[in-house]
């Protein structure tokens, strides 16, 4: 049970190359956290500062209100699971678990207790006596958190913990993770480059990139208004569409969008947001997400026309790729439900197509800053 | 013995419509066979040879050690296999009170054991330590035992000598002081082990600091019991070192008989003493000295390859 509050925290390695700036972030009591981005822009780094495994270069790591920037990561209360598991191999399940207990001087019914019920709770029961290198990829990585549950930890760091393992058991394995976190109910700190994993078990998400936090947020919040290009770019699947674009004042609190030779009005509160800023006619970034565009079969007026390149079938929907009359790429994401067999055929590739999009779900960007014109 | 009868060669061939396919060619069996038989005899005569040149010195050692010394020479004689066989050089060696055998060889012991502990333990803690720890000079380290390690030890024989006179550490005191001369540099043979604690994933150390693991106890629970066919492999190189060294015990040890150690006592019988009468004894000694060395190396043998990181992570 541990708050985690980061304070102007800054990496410099050795070679005078800052890889972390001017990090804050305060985690509270029993919140789940999880750092994602590209690979290099800091999030392992900072984690492995919390966990005391780095030094930090600049700033104040409190947890629990205690400072610990120069404590031991052993006195730190905190438990890790690595990406490649790290397991001692020398010794068995149960002892490898047993381990950190036994340092503690724990003795032997406890930790024979403690051991028994993580295992229970992983599934592991039937391997304690093996050694690790007799388990698989997702049974290694059960028992790497299972030696971090039995300690009870203040705080859980967990480092790109699934990314050794093939896709069908990650998912098993992340939903296990929230499973876990409801059974432990502790604080998390989980780092990953995956944004599924980032969105399906954060409460709140930090994304990063080239060691600066680019915006910190609820899944929902940091889906629904991007800060700036990158986070946009980065949170959802399939990636959004980013086209340039006009923007143009039409009137006191009245702003349009002119792009591929449409025009679509901002919403009305996004508008006001623009007319507090004072902005004017500009050239800016339209980001919309492939989910919120609707392919039209007719040929309405104020749609984009454009050719189908490439057409994905994923099962209860199709993204199809597609290049504009203007030779932008930009994916569309159709659900397939209520298609007839017409309509599919005429979605191979090479054929014409319109689409369109209302004005609630664009995303304005300047040109230069990369920043949200509207959020943030 | 050799496996390639087994796979079938492979060609590689091109075909336009199907890619690339894999042909494979029938192999003729019969010419492959008798060309492969006459190179292994060839191999099989030629380790045969190697293997006599080696064993011969020994092999005579062994015969001359148990010749009678009652009823044939003691020297060097014409023929290989004694006359009469007998235990006799054995028993004098252990029985006579002219004979320093067993002194000389509690000497040896003695000094091989202390080096094979103190060096062990100075090798891995230097070597665990620059494999792992980050300091300010540790490359200067590094680069420095390279050079001196370059000198031949006994470019240091003449000084040692005068150093070790003025700590009283000759003579009377030679087994303390050729203890201190043998273990004094041990730390600069750190390469082999370092190399092998270079390939123990870091992330051990890490999972097990956070785990609640001191430094030294990382060093004592994980890397020790992963380090085993390293462990082995440095305290027999500690213990072999002054078990047959003759160079710096001839010296430090000078005049006072009752503290050489095996090798430089032995020498000295055939060397100083009547030579045809102790040589047959010379013999058993060297024969008593190579058996512990011979029984630990069988011993241990199976710890030098062994996979022992395997499992820890994910390859």
């Amino acid at each position: 049970m541990a708050s985690v509050s980061l304070q102007h925290i800054k990496k410099v390695y050795d070679n005078k190359v800052e890889v972390v700036h001017d990090f804050n972030l305060e985690i509270k009591d029993k919140e789940f956290v999880v750092f994602v981005g590209p690979s290099g822009c800091g999030k392992s780094t900072t984690l492995r500062m919390i966990a005391g495994l780095e030094d930090i270069t600049g700033g104040t790591l409190k947890i629990n209100d205690r400072v610990v920037n120069d404590v031991e990561p052993k006195d730190r209360d905190i438990a890790m699971v690595f990406q490649n598991y790290a397991l001692y191999p020398h010794i068995s399940v149960y002892e490898n678990m047993a381990f950190p207990l036994r340092l503690r001087k724990m003795d032997k019914e406890e930790i024979h207790r403690r051991v028994c019920e993580a295992a229970d709770i992983l599934g592991i029961t039937e391997y304690l006596a093996r050694k690790p290198k007799a388990l698989s990829g997702g049974q290694r990585q059960r028992v790497a958190i299972g030696r971090a549950i039995v300690r009870d930890p203040a705080v859980f760091l967990m480092d790109e913990p699934l990314s050794n393992l093939d896709a069908k058991l990650r998912n098993q394995m992340r939903a296990e993770i929230i499973l876990l976190r409801k059974r432990i109910d502790t604080t998390f700190i989980y780092v990953t480059h995956d944004q599924t994993e980032a969105m399906t078990l954060g409460d709140r998400i930090v994304i990063m990139k080239d060691g600066y936090i680019q915006q910190v947020g609820t899944p929902q919040e940091v889906f629904d208004t991007p800060k700036n290009l990158f986070v946009a770019g980065f949170i959802g699947s399939p990636q959004m569409n980013f086209l340039q674009a006009k923007l143009v004042k039409k009137g006191q609190g009245e702003y349009a969008v002119n792009v591929q030779g449409i025009t679509v009005p901002v919403e009305k509160k996004h508008a006001q947001v623009l007319e507090q800023k004072g902005i004017r006619d500009m050239d800016i970034t339209l980001g919309v997400r492939p989910e919120h565009t609707t392919v039209r079969f007719d040929n309405p007026e104020n749609a984009i026309e454009s050719t189908i390149t490439v057409n994905e079938m994923m099962g209860s929907e199709l993204h199809l790729h597609v290049v504009t009359a203007a030779g932008d790429n930009v994916i569309l994401r159709l659900p397939t439900v209520d298609l007839n067999d017409a309509t599919r055929a005429s979605l191979a590739a090479g054929n014409k197509l319109f689409f369109n999009f209302p004005g609630k779900v664009m995303h304005l960007f300047d040109n230069e800053s990369t920043d949200s014109l509207v959020f943030g | 013995m050799s496996k390639k009868n087994e796979i079938p060669e492979v060609d590689i061939v091109i075909d336009e419509q199907k890619g690339v396919i894999r042909e494979v060619k029938q192999p003729n069996l019969r010419s492959k066979a008798g060309h492969e038989r006459r190179v292994n005899t060839g191999i099989y005569i030629l380790l045969v040879l190697i293997s006599v040149i080696w064993l011969a010195p020994f092999v005579f050692l062994v015969f001359q050690s148990f010749r009678s010394y009652a009823t044939e020479d003691g020297g060097m004689v014409a023929y290989l296999l004694p006359k009469q066989w007998s235990l006799d050089n054995y028993r004098w060696l252990f029985n006579d009170p002219k004979s320093n055998f067993l002194r000389w060889y509690g000497n040896t012991l003695l000094i091989a054991l202390f080096c094979a502990v103190i060096q062990t333990v100075m090798v891995l803690s230097v070597s665990y330590t620059l494999s792992r720890l980050r300091f300010k000079g540790r490359k200067l380290i590094m680069n420095v035992v390279l050079v001196l390690g370059m000198f031949p030890g006994f470019l240091t024989m003449i000084t040692l000598y005068f150093l070790l006179k003025q700590l009283g550490l000759t003579q009377q005191g030679a087994i303390p002081g050729l203890i201190l001369i043998y273990v004094a540099s041990s730390g600069m043979g750190y390469y082999i082990s370092k190399g092998f604690f270079d390939t123990i994933p870091k992330s051990l150390d890490e999972s097990a600091r956070i785990d609640g693991a001191t430094r030294f106890q990382v060093f004592l629970k994980i890397i020790m019991p992963l380090a085993k066919p390293i462990v082995i492999y440095t305290i027999l190189m500690a213990f072999m070192a002054p078990w047959g060294d003759y160079v710096f015990a001839s010296y430090v040890a000078f005049g006072s008989e009752p503290n050489y150690n095996v090798a430089v006592g032995l020498y000295r019988w055939v060397n100083v003493n009547d030579y045809q009468g102790y040589f047959t004894r010379f013999c058993a000694g060297g024969v008593l000295v190579a058996v512990p060395i011979t029984a630990l190396f069988l011993a241990l043998q199976k710890y030098y390859v062994e996979g022992v990181t395997g499992g820890a992570v994910k390859g």
